[in-house]
């Protein structure tokens, strides 16, 4: 089906929305809805569950026609059997779009649920009705208030879009992405995607001025050709990141040539992959990851990084962690290393690159050290990026005896990046009481700082975004 | 024999012979090494005379799957007394070998200076439509599937990219005093190849196995296009 573009906008990004189906025991369908940013109904007809939807403060219709204005969205949460009804009465009365939350169709691999699908599909191909899903949770849209669970943010901003073929990985990846600072404005659970698929979302995506970077969680295509031509065109403008679940099974059957014997599903994965700059995601950890750095650091121009760690140990880890990946850890400039060797402690450190500082360096913010080493770094031209590691299990104590100290730090951190342009990721270990560490780390994300949790995932996220922006250099 | 696509769909075929797989890619443009059919010993030698020597001479049939195993390929004939004994050798092999085949003749090409082996393919991925296949040939894909893909149509650095994604591309570089082959040329092939695939949905799956990549250029010198059911 051709998609109407309009209708799917206002699907998404919709102004009146009214909830089909809301019960108890938590109405939870549209208590997610009650911050929504415009007029919001609710259609039920059972008498009991009306008496409670009212006392919450709802406005209950008993059937969609009565609603007395125009509806963007319709969630759709009524019995699989009760569906098409539901659909039919919606197209009556001129409903811009359903996300459809029913459950227990073709995925069920049972006759009646395929069957009810394919009159969905029949039904809303005939109206050109955008149906999101069936079997999904739906839409999230942070600036309009429309809500796929009620612990995603609000706001009237929002520059990442995460779409999944999974209900529960697009609200993990939401919500975890959210608590990672990554500024998320839509999240769309796809389900079943027989009406509106992969493709036709990220088409709408690629348009879309608010989006700047997209997350992707799938296991099957359903138009892969269209996808693929969709997804060469998006990376162009803005990353898509994916992450693959699962293998299909579609590519067993009998061949003739040498070729096609050889062309698994994973095979030609691999090949939409390099063919599209896509960046590759293996679980929705490394999503959030790969989008962290690309929200909050600089678009790296090379691989070479300056590892800064406080010890010795960690300088040694820091290193193999982004050499596997393919980052270089290079010298640094001769003046760099004379200016250093002035000051520097090399007693129990180093300043070669990576950096062991601790000795050098104290708490981070007792003196100037720290700065003037940045400061130096701040001019060697042989350096593309940087990589600074927190050692919390030492000092997440006296940072959060002395605040003070730890803002100085960040400080120069923040100077680095402004002054420099260069992107600076961060790791803090979780090797200290979580009390103590997560507020440190809430800081830092508030600050506007990608914060890892080890070396390897700072190290794949960044490498991931420096193959991207080779890519894009190579066009 | 005009239109090979069309004449195998009215014998009923999805298999299309050698010399009309290599007929459909000559006509694309693409470097193969030309082959005739001849159903008598004197027209294998005509082709030959035209064609050039050393001659290869291959069965045609479409029940013997590997030509070699039966006695059905001839290799550096170099004149037309070596052609006529070579058409007999194989109909008297291959008759004592598959007495059952139909046998429609042998085709007849010139013997190409050899090269590294590589293959290049399409298929018809269920996901992506038709995707395209790169790698070393002969043996070398059957063992070691050192082949990477593509979906079609490829962009220039598509091609680039899929030639030195195997683990073989040294071999293609040239080793030990070797000489390198023709890169370019290889990516050309690749290129005209999925330009090939955009122009005839109605094609499944292609082989070109093997494609000689010499130090001079490229050229398929056997192939297999299978249409998809019509």
């Amino acid at each position: 089906m051709a998609v109407d573009r309009d209708r799917l906008h206002r699907t998404l990004t919709p102004r009146t929305v009214a909830v089909v189906g809301a019960k108890g025991p938590d109405f939870g369908w549209i208590e997610n809805q009650r911050e929504f940013q415009g007029p919001l109904y609710s259609v039920q007809l059972d008498p009991n569950e009306i008496v409670e939807i009212e006392k919450r403060g709802f406005t209950n219709y008993l059937k969609l026609e009565d609603v007395p204005e125009d509806i963007d969205l319709v969630i759709c949460a009524v019995p699989r059997n009760i569906a098409p009804s539901i659909l039919s009465d919606a197209i009556k009365k001129g409903v811009a779009g359903i996300a459809m939350f029913t459950a227990g169709f073709a995925e069920t691999g049972e006759e009646d649920g395929i069957r009810l699908q394919e009159a969905i599909v029949e039904m809303a191909n005939a109206d050109g009705m955008p149906v999101v899903g069936p079997n999904c949770m739906g839409v999230y849209n942070r600036r309009r208030g429309v809500k796929f669970h009620s612990d995603v943010d609000q706001g009237d901003s929002g520059n990442v879009s995460i779409v999944g073929q999974s209900g529960t990985h697009t609200i993990n990846m939401t919500t975890a992405a959210q608590r990672a600072g990554i500024d998320v404005g839509r999240g769309i659970s796809i389900g079943n995607a027989v009406v509106i698929n992969e493709a036709d979302y990220l088409e709408y995506l690629r348009d879309d001025p608010d989006t700047e970077v997209i997350g992707m969680y799938l296991e099957g295509l359903k138009d892969g050709r269209r996808f693929f031509e969709a997804l060469r065109e998006t990376t162009r403008i803005k990353p898509v990141v994916i992450w693959k679940g699962g293998q299909t099974t579609a590519g067993q059957r009998a061949t003739r040539s040498h070729t096609a014997s050889l062309a698994t599903s994973s095979a030609t994965w691999d090949a939409l992959i390099k063919q599209t700059g896509a960046i590759p995601a293996n679980n929705g950890d490394e999503v959030i990851d790969v989008i962290q750095a690309l929200v909050h650091s600089a678009p790296p121009q090379g691989r070479r990084l300056a590892l800064m760690a406080m010890t010795g140990g960690q300088s040694v880890a820091i290193s193999d962690a982004f050499g596997r990946v393919g980052l270089e850890v290079p010298e640094l400039a001769d003046g760099s290393y004379e200016q250093l060797g002035e000051f520097f402690n090399v007693i129990g450190g180093s300043y070669r690159n990576p950096f062991d500082m601790a000795n050098t360096i104290g708490r981070a913010g007792d003196s100037d050290n720290l700065r003037r080493i940045m400061d130096i770094l701040a001019e060697d031209p042989n350096i593309d990026g940087m990589v600074y590691e927190f050692t919390a299990n030492f000092f997440a104590r006296f940072w959060k005896e002395e605040p003070g100290l730890f803002d100085e730090m960040m400080g120069t951190l923040d100077d680095f990046r402004t002054r420099t342009g260069l992107p600076l990721v961060t790791v803090m270990h979780p090797g200290h009481k979580d009390e103590d560490v997560i507020p440190l780390r809430d800081d830092v994300i508030s600050r506007g700082f990608a914060v890892y949790q080890s070396f390897d995932r700072a190290a794949l996220a960044l490498s991931r975004v420096v193959a991207y922006r080779e890519w894009l250099a190579a066009l | 024999m005009s239109d090979p696509i069309a004449a195998a769909r009215a014998d009923g075929r999805t298999l299309l012979t050698e010399v009309e797989s290599k007929q459909l890619l000559h006509d694309a443009g693409i470097t193969v090494t030309q082959a005739r059919l001849a159903t008598s010993a004197d027209e294998a030698v005509a082709a030959a005379e035209e064609f050039g020597y050393p001659a290869v001479l291959k069965v045609v049939s479409g029940d013997i799957a590997h030509k070699s195993d039966v006695g059905g390929v001839e290799l550096g004939l170099g004149d037309g007394d070596a052609v006529r004994a070579a058409y007999d050798r194989i109909m008297a092999a291959v008759k004592a070998a598959e007495p059952d085949a139909h046998v429609g003749g042998v085709s007849v090409q010139q013997m190409a200076d050899p090269g590294v082996e590589v293959i290049i393919g399409m298929t018809t991925d269920p996901q992506f439509g038709p995707v395209l296949a790169f790698g070393l040939g002969g043996i070398m894909v059957e063992v070691l599937k050192d082949v990477a893909f593509r979906i079609v149509p490829l962009e220039p650095r598509d091609a680039g990219q899929i030639v030195r994604e195997i683990k073989g591309y040294p071999v293609l570089e040239g080793v030990r005093g070797q000489p390198g082959a023709d890169i370019d040329a290889l990516e050309s092939m690749i290129l005209e190849v999925s330009a090939f695939a955009e122009a005839h949905p109605e094609i499944a799956e292609l082989d070109l196995n093997p494609v000689f990549a010499r130090p001079d250029g490229a050229i398929a010198v056997d192939a297999r296009v299978v249409l998809a059911e019509a």
